[in-house]
């Protein structure tokens, strides 16, 4: 038996032994785990889950082992993913420490940085923020404002960061702010982390169309930051935001595997809500003709995903392919959201009141939330200016 | 999911002749020689000289054992010129039905003069308008072959003529014709690809038991997995073009000045063509997972429905896109772009159009 097979065979059954029943069913945004140092667990079950996953260090699978990490192969680490996956497993931490901020620290980071920073991510016992997009730095993030001045032993931060997506709730942020301003755009800039808890640091919440309020907007008012915290060199940041931006967009792009919410057969709900005829055929031929054609694209949308691995594993990679992915994801995710509200029909029309259920009001509140997915971690149209230029190499 | 050493160089080598012996000035030959064969002979004794016709088949059935990941790598790159040849006729469609439902004795009555080139084979199975297993009418009752069927690809090259037809149970079977000899009614013409096809009727043409795939056996199953692989080599033709269609707009665009500046820099122009490629991409991994799934032997039923109504839709839009983003140009008969936007269109109809297999995906995954 290859190696491959035989950690197969001990992950499957260590998952068997680990994961108790109630962590193998479908997750519910409210049982989440996510990082924090108030961090709550809403059963015995959870934390027994949770706590032998990053015993192993498999809350971050493919991480060094020296920092907390699994230490797996990527092919180690798909497998652990379809063990999971075919147990119905639970992810154990929702984190973008996990994410986006680690393996950008474990690229850029000091040895310091890194001991301090990374095995509290796998922990769990820190939860980040993402401080890079301002009121007037959007799409152009690298007019982004917000200074760190030098003070000798540390900066003085001051400016405002906005869409801080669970600021309130985050112990620490990581930001991208001007340290030279007369420097061209992007040369001026550093990444700096800031414990949200200095003085200096306040946060207001922003309301969702969604109806929840997971953003805020992010306040630094003479905010003292220690030079220790600065990662990557002076002036040097974007690089770094580049190389956590590709983390971001892959996992966005994987935002419906991941299972971050609650997830629908489409098919079985249009199957219950619309009903069949006597073939066992949708009794809604254009809602059936949607739904073939989406999942067709669903299907193509994983079939790239699993070339893009074998190309990896191959050591083949096309450099063009994962510009494609946040964009396809996002796109598809959306048209989902769209096929299940006209499934609902005038059920999927509010999110509170008495007259839909739980599923109804939950695709509903979806819909509205994931409209920001083309919209986060670089919009669409400018994944599509990328994609023109870098794939496709035209002119600009 | 992706190419092994031997099927990259196989189709390293398939590109490097593609593209020195069979430009897209090739297929204009083939179109102007009206009363001509449908492909080029010579390119196709090439061809034959690689080895393709015996590329995918397993080696203890005469083949070269690349598998069927070996004839997509032909296929995108016979499709990147739009080259006419028998590979889906003959290699993907009438090769495989004889070899998975033919008997041993069939088998090595037909399949070493195929793989070896010696002859070729065609594949009767569309009928009217649309193509459709299930609406079939064409019989195969008592020996005798009753009905008609439409748009057979290169018959007049073709030694063998595989018709499929439904038996008096209503199975599938599929009736082994040497086409020089049999009697039907052949009716030949050209199709705006280009190439030649063939409506035939059968009165009552009269068939062996030794010529029905299978003597007898029910062979239903194989006859669809067999027409699942021609399906899913026409969409990898299709890819093939497609792609050439985007390298070739791209290439334009970057060409050509107006307003004092590059088309290419014009975002209008530059999103639609980022679109264009992540259709490409999407279908192109849709394909080669399919291939894939058939040299694993795994069911590729719905895997060929999915990538034959993605082939269908994209190659559609990229095509008719290309056009538009040439401008005045694309609308010339001059232009290459024509021909592969008439391609397009030719291949839709072959193997099933998107609806039908947008209906048949949709049976496949329950709705
Ligand atoms: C749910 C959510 C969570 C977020 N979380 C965070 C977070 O945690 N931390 C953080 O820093 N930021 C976060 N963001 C902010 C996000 O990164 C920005 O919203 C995004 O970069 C777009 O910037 P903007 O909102 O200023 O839009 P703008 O840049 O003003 O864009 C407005 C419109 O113009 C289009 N546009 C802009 N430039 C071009 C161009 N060159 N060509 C064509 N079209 C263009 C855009 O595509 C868009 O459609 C979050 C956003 C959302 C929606
Ligand atoms: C059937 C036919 C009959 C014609 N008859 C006549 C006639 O009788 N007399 C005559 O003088 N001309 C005639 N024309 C020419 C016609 O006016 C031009 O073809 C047309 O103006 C487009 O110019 P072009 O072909 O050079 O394309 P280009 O200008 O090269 O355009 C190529 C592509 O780039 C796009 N593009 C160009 N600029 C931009 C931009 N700024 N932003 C976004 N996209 C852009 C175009 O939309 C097009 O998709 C005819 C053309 C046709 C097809």
């Amino acid at each position: 038996m290859s190696d491959l097979n035989t950690f197969r065979e001990e992950t499957r059954a260590w998952l068997l032994e680990h994961c108790p029943e109630s962590q193998r069913q479908p997750i519910v945004k409210s049982e989440q785990i996510w990082g924090g140092r108030n961090r709550k667990f809403p059963s015995a079950d959870a934390q027994s889950w949770f706590e032998a996953m990053s015993d192993r260090g498999w809350t971050a699978p493919t991480w060094p082992t020296a920092y907390g990490g699994g230490g797996l192969s990527a092919e180690e680490a798909k497998i652990l993913q379809q063990e999971m996956a075919r147990l119905g497993c639970r992810p154990a931490l929702y984190e973008i420490g996990i994410w986006m901020f680690g393996p950008a620290l474990l690229a850029f980071g000091t040895e310091e940085q890194k001991l301090e920073h990374i095995p509290k991510i796998v922990r769990g016992e820190i939860r980040w923020a993402q401080g890079y997009s301002e009121p007037s730095a959007g799409s152009d993030l690298a007019s982004l404002k917000t200074k760190a001045e030098d003070y000798g032993d540390h900066f003085l931060v001051n400016g405002t960061k906005i869409w801080t997506t669970n600021a309130q709730l985050a112990d620490w942020i990581f930001c991208l702010v001007r340290t030279n301003p007369d420097a061209p755009k992007q040369q001026g800039i550093s990444f700096l982390l800031i414990d949200m808890r200095t003085e200096g640091v306040s946060v207001s919440p922003i309301e969702l169309i969604s109806g929840e309020s997971e953003f805020c907007q992010t306040f630094f008012d003479n905010v003292k930051v220690p030079k220790e915290n600065l990662v990557g060199e002076l002036n040097k940041g974007w690089d770094v935001a580049k190389e956590l931006l590709k983390h971001e967009r892959a996992m966005m792009s994987s935002m419906e595997s991941m299972s971050e919410k609650e997830e629908f057969s489409l098919v079985d709900l249009a199957k219950q809500t619309l009903g069949v005829d006597a073939e066992d055929a949708l009794n809604n031929a254009e809602v059936r003709t949607k739904i073939a054609a989406l999942d067709m694209e669903m299907q193509a949308f994983a079939q790239l995903n699993e070339r893009m691995f074998y190309q990896h594993k191959a050591k083949q990679s096309d450099p063009r392919l994962p510009l494609l992915l946040k964009h396809i994801g996002t796109k598809q995710l959306q048209r989902k959201d769209e096929l299940l509200l006209e499934i609902l029909g005038n059920k999927s029309l509010s999110w509170e009141s008495p007259a839909s259920s739980h599923t109804e009001h939950t695709v509903t509140r979806n819909w509205a939330f994931d409209k920001a997915h083309t919209i986060a971690g670089g919009t669409s149209e400018i994944q599509l200016n990328i994609i023109a230029k870098r794939a496709l190499g035209m002119a600009s | 999911m992706i190419f092994n050493e031997e099927q990259s160089m196989l189709q390293d080598t398939v590109r490097a002749f593609v593209q020195e012996h069979a430009p897209v000035a090739d297929l204009r030959a083939v179109r102007a020689d009206v009363n001509g064969p449908s492909y080029n002979l010579e390119l196709w004794n090439q061809l034959v000289e690689l080895g393709l016709p015996a590329v995918a088949l397993p080696e203890q059935d005469g083949g070269l054992g690349f598998g069927y990941m070996g004839l997509l790598a032909v296929l995108l790159e016979t499709g990147k010129t739009v080259m006419a040849s028998p590979l889906v006729s003959s290699v993907a469609a009438a090769t495989s039905l004889i070899q998975l439902a033919g008997t041993d004795d069939q088998k090595s009555l037909w399949l070493p003069r195929l793989t070896s080139g010696e002859i070729t084979a065609t594949v009767a199975v569309q009928e009217g308008r649309h193509y459709s297993l299930s609406a079939m009418q064409t019989q195969l009752v008592g020996g005798e072959i009753k009905g008609s069927k439409s748009m057979v690809m290169d018959l007049a090259e073709a030694d063998l003529l595989i018709v499929i037809a439904k038996t008096a149970e209503g199975k599938l079977a599929a009736a082994v014709l040497e086409s020089s000899k049999a009697d039907f009614d052949a009716q030949r013409y050209c199709l705006m690809d280009g190439r030649k096809y063939s409506d035939l009727t059968f009165t009552q043409t009269s068939v062996a038991p030794g010529n029905i795939l299978g003597e007898g056996a029910d062979r239903t199953a194989e006859i669809e997995q067999a027409l699942n692989i021609a399906t899913i080599a026409t969409a990898a033709e299709m890819v093939g073009g497609a792609e050439s269609l985007i390298e070739r707009t791209v290439q334009h665009l970057n060409d050509r000045e107006q307003f004092d500046v590059k088309l290419a820099t014009f975002q209008a122009l530059q999103h639609r063509c980022a679109e264009m490629y992540c259709q490409l991409e999407l279908v192109k991994s849709a394909v080669f997972s399919a291939f894939a799934r058939l040299d694993r032997g795994k069911d590729i039923h719905k895997a060929a429905s999915q990538v034959k109504a993605l082939a269908n839709d994209y190659y559609q839009h990229i095509s008719n896109e290309a056009v538009q983003m040439h401008g005045g140009m694309g609308v010339t008969d001059e232009l290459d772009v024509g021909l592969y936007l008439k391609r397009s269109r030719v291949c839709n109809q072959l193997f099933g159009d998107a609806a039908y297999h947008r209906e048949r995906y949709a049976k496949a995954l329950g709705v």
